[in-house]
């Protein structure tokens, strides 16, 4: 299977935004080829859970310090406080600082709907103001505020005279089309346009923004040999450090969709270059990030020195365990900024990724560029099935059942459960350091080892328990399915 | 009025799609936006034969908001029902088709001849909290899928038990399993619709029960009352949930009471547990007299049913002293005062205070400024351990949200959850000498 | 302010065509109270025109180092004609819009409704849609 790219299988615009629907429309076209016909001509008309915008957002801006998060909405959208108040907590103390952020809900009940509620918000931000004293406020609002029209940026406004800090307000009705591409972006706009200040001078520091930072003193080690001190975000930022990112020398991220918004935002604004490059996934990833790095700062010969040292003592290592993972068959269920990243550590490892399916949309037309990760993909002529769904449970069981592949990974909580439950070994790709570098690849590749070698946990679980879906789904025609969409010219990355 | 929810103990009626988890082999399909279930799920313990990937939903969008989602809700029905293997089918309604005015109801009548049953509760987030929204659901069941059994279908014995609200408590299913052995030992026949292998089955067999018993200060009261009046099933309202020897023998005595069992039987019943119980109070004595770092005045901070069962626990069996309580489940008004007197019905007299409050920062105040002349104990949820740990105190996570604790089916209820809770209880002071 | 909606009709009176095969658009412009009125009808590109603009985009590919641009210039590569072509109207109504097509829209903030019924229903609702969004009233049925 090579890839194609010409105009021929691309055909036309319309030919290809047909087949790419084709995909998506699986439930559907699945009936269509079947005898049913009742699912005939609807267009998502069967979905399952997938994920909260806000989620993205708020676990962004909540792990900045001394903040406060105030959530206006009913008690549920409030409840990922919870889950904040504890990794700020513990964030916090793994680092030995302090973070007194606050997450806090407005418990909007039925005649807040009817009635509007703004005057109340106005009291609870002086409120929490009073109580916490935050060196910055972001008022978020809901689906339901947005959905009775409360004016959360009239409240900010009005509010601004008064209170000394920055106070945002920050859009999370998850309902309406926005611009944001995901709840990162929202988080960074917030912070881009309310904290961070106009460079006063130049640093000699890189922006790093991550998730976790659990791989921190590593990074910190690593561009201590190139004379330069990462600032990392956003856990731990304080509003004082964010303020200053205008100042440093690039920004860099873990992974494209968390830092785009940034590390764009910043260039613009202030000419803070982007490194933009394939994510530091593997050795490839890795050191072409490093290299972009160097080139941005000037710190090439630097950059090419340290590569070489790393080189000498991993990559014997690496190709030794690459012998025992030949052979091997992966399917990826993340995230546009990492399926393509990890296919491509998969084949530097020498496993073959039978199926990837990536959430959200077509790499392809990600900010208008064909993005790093894919054309790397492209031009190294790497190649697997792919499709594009919502975090869909029922298509990544139909994949599984499928291609029965010796692993199966993921970064969406939930979802490794499922192929294991199918006897597919899983592992959840949930720290975005697991593969940074060669360490950590070789780690991974390790990992990767025993799992496939030790498969009790789900060998057991799966020859106990019954799958949720029906008999009638199951006889689905599942291999019509795939063989219609190779003859309809879908498209294969 | 929206007020500021400082530290909040509980979710929104929409979370009640944990209720329905709870039931085996019962799917809630959702009719609200795409992030609702996963955000309204734990991290830890949501998954099972449905976990919230699965939950079909109707992913709300802009166009479903100008254009209705009526169509769109009847459509994920319909192909729920064909892909998804479940006995039941709970419609739940989030804020924005409420709002905007979509009929549910009508468009579940469409199916009311569905293969499996499909029923629905309105449970809008701005309804009301989770602890509201368990009750919409099995509110739901009584009035949409159960029928009245004839007298000759009632199964004597047979009790309906109704206690923890599943997930938000944590200890919701072996406390269950606990009052379901302990009727059992009384010669009853306990039915419970929550956890393992218990599902629709149970939900049949409701109707043809002697009596409902609710083990819970209000949460459920409405559901009973309902029951009682639509199904003809009398109830026997226990405020507490029994925790140690001195509860779970009242409560023995009670329920066996109203159930007609021989007060040998329950007596005899009694003694046998209590025989052990006090064994090993006496084996460990020691721990409990010459340990220097549990004193005497305590704190509880959480729903109604945890802050009273403990309460009764650490006071009528352990000896120790009220401080004030705190009781964050924003309890409906009308029941305040009801709670309020089972605080005052203690031993020797002594009457707990008690605030229904969910503003943490007025709690973590209060309980600064008290005096508990000793090293506090807090049981409470992750959010008072910092408080504690402040103060210097014993810290135990044993209401929502749980970050210390790993629970699959441990449970506090009954002789041998008063013993458990001795044992996590002690555990964390043993983690120093004074 | 005025807005734009982008509908695709065969005749002006359903909601009939999906934005793929759609061979012209009827554009209404939307008043600051909420009334609209038809203002323009726009062609669709010629599709075999469109083709070979496609490919002789598709071979000026990034060279992997991004878009210093923003996104402003290969994305013409990669966006659909169409969609620019109705890039300026607020939101688009059609019989179907596929999954690509919708992200699309989303990125330049253009809903996108897909819907089968009257052109008048589909336009009075959205436009009464737009105006309480507009003007923060409340969207509940009263």
């Amino acid at each position: 299977m090579t890839i194609n790219t010409n105009s021929s299988n691309v055909a036309t615009r319309e030919n290809r935004i047909g087949s790419i629907t084709g995909y998506i429309g699986n439930l559907k076209d699945l009936a269509e080829k079947s005898a049913c016909g009742t699912l005939k001509g609807c267009s998502r008309c069967f979905s399952q859970s997938s994920t909260c915008l806000s989620s993205c957002a708020l676990a962004q801006l909540s792990a900045i310090r001394d903040v406060a998060i105030i959530h206006h909405g009913p008690a549920g959208c409030s409840v990922a406080s919870a889950g904040a108040y504890y990794l700020d907590k513990v964030m916090a103390k793994k680092r030995g600082v302090t973070n007194d952020t606050v997450y806090v809900g407005t418990d909007m009940n039925e005649q807040d709907t009817i009635f509007g509620s703004t005057e109340q918000l106005g009291k609870i931000i002086r409120e929490v103001n009073r109580r916490y004293s935050p060196k910055a406020i972001f008022v978020t609002s809901s689906c339901a505020t947005g959905i009775i029209g409360e004016d959360i940026d009239s409240v900010v406004d009005d509010l601004k005279e008064e209170i000394n800090v920055p106070i945002v307000a920050v859009h999370c009705e998850g309902f309406k089309s926005r611009i944001w591409a995901t709840g990162f972006d929202i988080a960074d706009h917030a912070v881009l346009s309310s904290i961070v200040q106009p460079p006063k001078q130049k640093r000699n520091t890189i922006n790093f923004k991550n998730f976790y930072e659990s791989a921190r003193p590593e990074i910190i080690e690593i561009f201590r040999n190139f004379d330069l001190e990462p600032i990392f975000l956003y856990c731990n930022s304080t509003v004082e450090e964010l303020s200053h990112i205008s100042e440093s020398l690039a920004t860099t991220c873990i992974c494209g969709t968390l830092g785009n918004y940034l590390g764009n935002g910043l260039e613009e604004k202030y000419g803070v270059p982007y490194v933009r490059s394939i994510n530091q996934c593997g050795i490839t990833g890795f050191e072409t990030w490093l290299r972009e790095i160097g080139k941005v700062t000037n710190r090439s010969e630097a950059v090419e020195k340290y590569i070489a040292e790393q080189r000498a003592i991993y990559i014997p290592q690496i190709e030794e365990i690459k012998k025992e993972l030949k052979g091997l068959r992966a399917v990826i269920g993340m995230g546009p900024g990492y399926t393509f990243e990890v296919s491509r550590v998969l084949n530097e490892l020498g496993i073959e990724v039978v199926w990837a399916l990536a959430w959200h949309y077509d790499k392809k037309y990600e900010n208008g560029d064909i993005p790093p990760s894919m054309k790397y993909l492209l031009d190294n002529d790497i190649n697997f099935e792919t499709s594009i769904s919502d975090q869909q449970n029922y298509e990544v069981m139909n994949v599984l059942r499928k291609f029965k592949p010796d692993i199966y990974l993921s970064r969406h909580p939930g979802s490794t459960v499922w192929a294991i439950k199918n006897g597919t070994s899983a592992v959840y790709v949930a720290d975005e350091y697991m593969i940074f570098g060669y360490k950590h690849t070789l780690e991974f590749a390790k990992t990767i080892l025993d799992s496939i070698r030790n498969r009790s946990f789900e060998k057991n679980l799966a020859s106990r328990v019954k799958l949720p879906y029906t008999d009638w789904w199951y006889e689905q025609n599942v291999d019509a399915f795939f063989e219609a969409e190779k003859e309809n010219k879908k498209v294969t990355i | 009025m929206a007020k500021l929810l400082d530290k909040q103990r509980y979710k929104c009626a929409l979370a009640s799609m944990q209720t329905v988890q709870a039931i085996t082999r019962a799917i809630p399909v959702l009719h609200s936006g795409p992030g609702c279930a996963q955000k309204l799920s734990d991290g830890v313990g949501s998954s099972g034969y449905f976990s919230p990937n699965i939950f079909p939903c109707t992913s709300i969008n802009e166009k479903d908001v100008v254009f209705g989602g009526t169509k769109k809700l009847a459509s994920t029905i319909e192909n729920a029902l064909k892909v998804i293997d479940a006995d039941l089918f709970v419609v739940l309604t989030g804020c924005i088709p409420e709002i905007v005015g979509d009929d549910t109801a009508e468009v579940v009548s469409q199916f009311a001849d569905a293969r499996k049953p499909v029923i629905y509760a309105s449970t809008a987030g701005f309804k009301g909290n989770n602890y509201k929204g368990h009750e919409q659901v099995v509110d739901a069941i009584i009035d949409q899928y159960l029928k009245k059994a004839d007298e000759g279908e009632k199964i004597e014995g047979l009790v309906n038990i109704w206690a923890d609200v599943p997930y938000q408590n944590l200890f919701w299913l072996g406390n269950l399993r606990e009052l379901e052995k302990l009727l059992a030992e009384l010669g009853l026949k306990p039915n419970t619709i929550f956890g393992y292998k218990r599902g629709i089955e149970n939900i049949d067999l409701i109707p043809k029960a002697q009596f409902n018993l609710l083990v819970s200060p209000w949460v459920g009261l409405k559901n009973v009352k309902k029951m009682e009046k639509k199904l003809g099933i009398p109830y026997l309202h226990y405020p507490t949930l029994p925790i140690g020897a001195s509860e779970t023998s009242t409560f023995l005595r009670e329920v066996g009471r109203f159930a007609g069992v021989s007060s040998e039987k329950i007596e005899s019943v009694i003694n046998e547990h209590e025989s052990y119980f006090y064994y090993l109070i006496e084996r460990y004595a020691d721990l409990f007299l010459e340990n220097r770092v549990i004193n005497k005045q305590f704190s509880v901070v959480g729903d109604a049913q945890y802050v009273l069962a403990a309460t009764k626990f650490l006071v009528n069996d352990l000896g120790l002293f009220p401080a004030k309580q705190f009781i964050t489940d924003d309890t409906p008004k009308e029941f305040q005062s009801a709670i309020v007197e089972e605080f005052k019905k203690l031993n020797y007299g002594i009457e707990a205070e008690v605030e229904f409050t969910t503003d943490s920062y007025n709690i973590h105040n209060q309980i600064r400024e008290h005096d508990y002349h000793g090293y506090p104990l807090v049981l409470g949820s992750y959010y008072d351990k910092e408080v504690t740990e402040e103060l210097k105190g014993n810290f135990l996570n044993i209401s929502w949200p749980f970050q210390d604790k790993v629970v699959l089916d441990d449970f506090y209820c009954g002789y041998t959850g008063g013993i458990r809770l001795i044992e996590d209880i002690y555990s964390v002071a043993v983690q120093r000498f004074n | 302010m005025t807005y734009k909606i982008a509908v695709a009709s065969s005749n002006g009176t359903d909601v009939d065509t999906n934005f793929g095969s759609a061979r012209f658009f009827s554009v209404y412009t939307v008043s600051d109270e909420g009334n609209f009125v038809h203002s323009e009808t726009r062609a669709a590109p010629d599709e075999n025109q469109d083709k070979e603009n496609f490919s002789v985009h598709t071979e000026k590919k990034c060279t992997g180092n991004g878009c210093t641009n923003s996104g402003n210039c290969c994305r013409g590569a990669e966006i659909s004609e169409k969609v620019r072509l109705i890039s300026d109207c607020r939101c688009v109504v059609a019989s179907k819009i596929g999954f690509t097509v919708q992200k699309q829209l989303e990125r330049k903030a253009i809903a996108a409704f897909d819907v089968q019924c009257k052109v008048q229903e589909a336009l009075q609702k959205i436009t009464k849609y737009f105006y309480s969004v507009d003007n923060h009233l409340s969207l509940a049925k009263k």
